[in-house]
């Protein structure tokens, strides 16, 4: 019996260790994901916070500004919009009435900072990964 | 035309299920005739579902627009390797495609194997009926692949120029082999714990379509990080992303029962673990579909509007539960022979090896499910970044790199501290002291002391390597290439394992470097201008206007210098395809053993006054070894494959 309550014990210390990994991990990298209207009902807690935001792209939104590389657009969904600032070049597939994920924070300025932006794909391009 | 492929699956579904029943009954050895009748079935399905996959096929090259598959994923200006794979882009094709390995595996099954082991291969045939019957149900009554456009299409629609790429020809496919092998090996251990012949395991049956499956597996996974690399523009080649963690769970647990049957073969240990391995890795194949037809979000991309995610759950729950039970049936039978090994003798680090690599799923499968979970049980939407899987999986995976560069010290049983190993020993506390005092004395970065822990099993394989080679040379008086060869064919299975741990160290070393090491830069530039990253400059030149059938499309020309010297020209583009109403970019790479250089075009306006346009630059060292690591993976797997065990082969009942 000596030999299984070592591996008992062995276990134990995988099991903690894992789970203490996961906790520390876990609290460092997530963050809300809310559309645009759900984002302003929760405007004083979600402030400053490190969110994902899900909206569509605005009709006739977007500037873009090629010499500083600065994207400005505005995400909208259940009627509200949401002016958003990314610095970086816009990535493929992005134009008015895509859906997109925004990942950033909700600044002072009333502006959502945006450190990326992911493209949902509309299921017209259902195929877009066949794993 | 297509009627008869419908019929044709149709009626395959029937002889799928008179193959479970009449191989179950024929396991007996009075029933031979039904033992012959079922294996009769299984190859009359596989010629039904080839009948149905080539009529299928039929509509695709003959651009017949009338079938829904046909029109939504292929067009008549598509070439015709990409004809080929828009079947698999389709939710139901893949599946359908799955479906027909499944039943390809399962005729290769019955034709390579005659009386021997006739018992087990008769309930490993009716398992793999099962699993066909499943899938033929799913792609024909639960979404019809054969189905009709309600009004023909003059034209089809397209394939996602993203998938237009010689990669998505592959990886699909791939990884459809390696989980439709993984569905033959686990109906191969879950015949043999039936019929209570667990020495079955050691069987080089079960080895090598192990072997198979964790090699098409494997390379399927690289072969979709090369197409992310090369054509989504982003620069990187795996995001975490949950449809990329479907693919790599089955393939880490498969690792694991690779690695606990190894051990299987020397002793008689752990058998309940091992079969709970084949039974895991089996259901997370199941539930990479799971994921990838939207049981699970993914932001970037996946099926959509999927039918099967339940269905599938369901197969999962059934597969899970049968197993156990069958496990409770047989518990006397899977109770270990020997005691658990030491932790200091090979063995023992198999084991650690295969506790590791299940942590290593459990966080992945974490990781991946837990936004879902907190979702169903009302915490809100919550997303996790990559940023959880690096910190958490990197360790996990770098303490897997240390255990290859170990194990080999270690040998078989209690380990006996010889002279030799003890050098070893001194060799390895030596690199943990140099790695330690770099990063104590803050002198590098902790990525330096990575760097010198990856060499440990290099260095070690190569050692192990000289010392045979020369014994060799001494003893048999062979030259040192010869000495060398016969070395390696001497001990297949373990020198090929040795190679497919080279390559795993590779793909680790490119993946730490590029990731720590990369730079990246962006701007605008006019004609004429120039961007530098680290020591290369690009020169903008022109960019010249194209337009075909399906795309207009912008081909910028860049000069590359490298260190002031002249190294190239470069051509990255950018194309606006009319029927996405989009814009993809296709990169261009230039690759050295060193580094990468990645250029994509993001923007540009497509007016001939003013051809500015917006450049992306990275600077990825060492990405290359990344594929060297793939082909490692490919050699050393089939080496191993080449090994035939006589001893334990055979046997008729």
């Amino acid at each position: 019996m000596v030999m299984e309550k070592k591996y008992l014990i062995g276990g134990a210390i995988v099991l903690i260790a894992v789970i203490y990994l996961l906790y520390l991990s876990f609290g460092s990298s997530v963050s809300y994901y809310v559309t645009v209207s759900e984002f302003y009902d929760r405007i004083t807690e979600l402030d400053n916070a490190n969110i994902r935001v899900a909206g569509i792209i605005t009709d006739n939104s977007i500037e873009w500004d090629a010499e500083e590389l600065e994207l400005k657009f505005t995400l909208t969904e259940g009627g509200i919009n949401m002016p958003v600032i990314y610095n970086g070049a816009q990535p493929a597939g992005f134009k008015a009435g895509s859906n997109l994920l925004v990942e950033g924070k909700y600044g002072s300025d009333s502006v959502f900072q945006a450190t990326q932006l992911i493209l949902k794909c509309p299921s017209k391009y259902e195929s877009i990964d066949i794993e | 035309m297509i009627e008869a492929g419908r019929i044709a699956l149709i009626i395959a579904l029937p002889v799928a299920v008179f193959s479970v029943l009449s191989s179950v009954i024929g396991a007996r050895a009075a029933y031979g005739r039904l033992y012959k009748s079922a294996r009769y079935g299984v190859i009359i399905v596989f010629g039904l579902y080839t009948l149905a996959l080539a009529l299928l096929l039929y509509a695709f090259f003959t651009h017949d627009f009338s079938v829904r598959i046909v029109a939504e994923h292929a067009s008549r200006d598509l070439p015709p390797l990409y004809t080929l794979s828009a079947l698999y882009a389709d939710k139901a094709g893949s599946m359908f495609l799955w479906g027909w390995l499944i039943s390809l595996f399962s005729a290769l099954l019955v034709l390579r194997t005659q009386e021997e082991n006739r018992r087990v291969i008769s309930y490993a045939i009716a398992i793999l009926a099962v699993i066909e019957a499943f899938y033929i149900a799913l792609v024909t009554f639960l979404a019809d692949i054969f189905a009709r456009q309600p009004s023909p299409a003059v034209d089809g629609f397209g394939l996602n120029p993203l998938l237009q790429n010689f990669g998505m020809i592959i990886h699909p496919p791939l990884l459809y082999l390696g989980f439709a092998g993984f569905a033959v090996v686990f109906a191969l251990v879950i015949a043999a714990v039936i019929t209570r012949r667990s020495e079955m395991w050691r069987d080089s049956l079960i080895r090598r379509w192990s072997l198979v499956a964790w090699g098409t597996l494997g390379v399927g996974n690289l072969v979709g990080m090369w197409w992310s690399y090369n054509e989504l523009g982003w620069g990187g080649y795996w995001a975490w992303d949950p449809v990329e963690n479907a693919g790599l769970m089955p393939w880490l647990l498969g690792t694991a029962f690779l690695h606990s049957m190894t051990m299987g073969r020397q002793r008689h240990y752990l058998k309940a673990w091992s079969l709970s391995l084949i039974v895991f890795t089996f259901v997370f194949t199941l539930f990479s579909p799971f994921i990838t037809h939207g049981g699970i979000e993914s932001p970037l991309h996946g099926f959509y509007g999927s039918p099967f995610p339940p269905f599938i759950l369901a197969a999962i729950i059934v597969v899970i539960a049968g197993s156990y039970v069958l496990l409770y049936l047989r518990r006397r039978d899977l109770k270990d022979e020997e005691r658990p090994p030491s932790l200091l003798s090979r063995e023992g680090s198999f084991l650690l090896t295969n506790i590791i690599l299940v942590v290593l799923v459990f966080v992945i499968f974490a990781g991946t499910v837990l936004p879902r979970v907190v979702e169903v049980l009302g915490g809100g939407k919550i997303a996790l970044d990559r940023g959880f899987f690096d910190r958490t999986c990197g360790p996990i995976m770098l303490l897997l790199v240390l255990l290859m560069g170990v194990c080999p010290l270690l040998g078989w049983g209690k380990m006996a501290w010889n002279s030799a190993r003890r050098n070893i020993i001194f060799f390895f506390l030596a690199v943990v002291v140099v790695s330690a005092a770099i990063l104590i004395s803050g002198v590098g970065n902790w990525y330096i002391a990575v760097v010198v822990l990856c060499g440990l099993p290099l260095f070690v394989v190569f050692r192990e390597w000289c010392r045979g080679t020369m014994a060799r040379h001494r003893s048999k008086r062979e030259n040192f290439v010869r000495g060398f060869l016969s070395l390696i064919g001497g001990n297949r299975a373990r020198y090929g394992g040795f190679l497919a741990h080279i390559g795993i160290v590779l793909i680790a070393l490119g993946i730490i470097v590029s990731s720590f090491y990369g730079i990246e830069k962006a701007a605008t530039l006019d004609i004429g201008e120039s961007m530098s990253a680290g020591k290369y400059k690009l020169t903008y030149n022109e960019l010249v206007f194209k337009q075909d059938n399906v795309k207009v499309s912008a081909v910028a020309s860049m000069t590359v210098s490298e260190n002031g010297k002249a190294a190239g020209t470069m051509r990255p583009s950018y194309a606006y395809w009319f029927n996405y109403n989009d814009f993809f970019a296709e990169v261009a790479v230039r690759t050295t053993t060193a580094e990468d250089l990645f250029v994509s075009l993001v923007w540009t306006g497509f007016d001939p006054a003013d051809r500015s346009a917006t450049f992306r630059l990275l600077v990825n060292p060492l990405i290359v070894w990344i594929w060297v690591g793939g082909a490692f993976f490919i050699i050393g797997g089939a080496l191993s494959f080449s090994f035939e065990e006589k001893r334990l082969s055979g046997g008729k009942e």
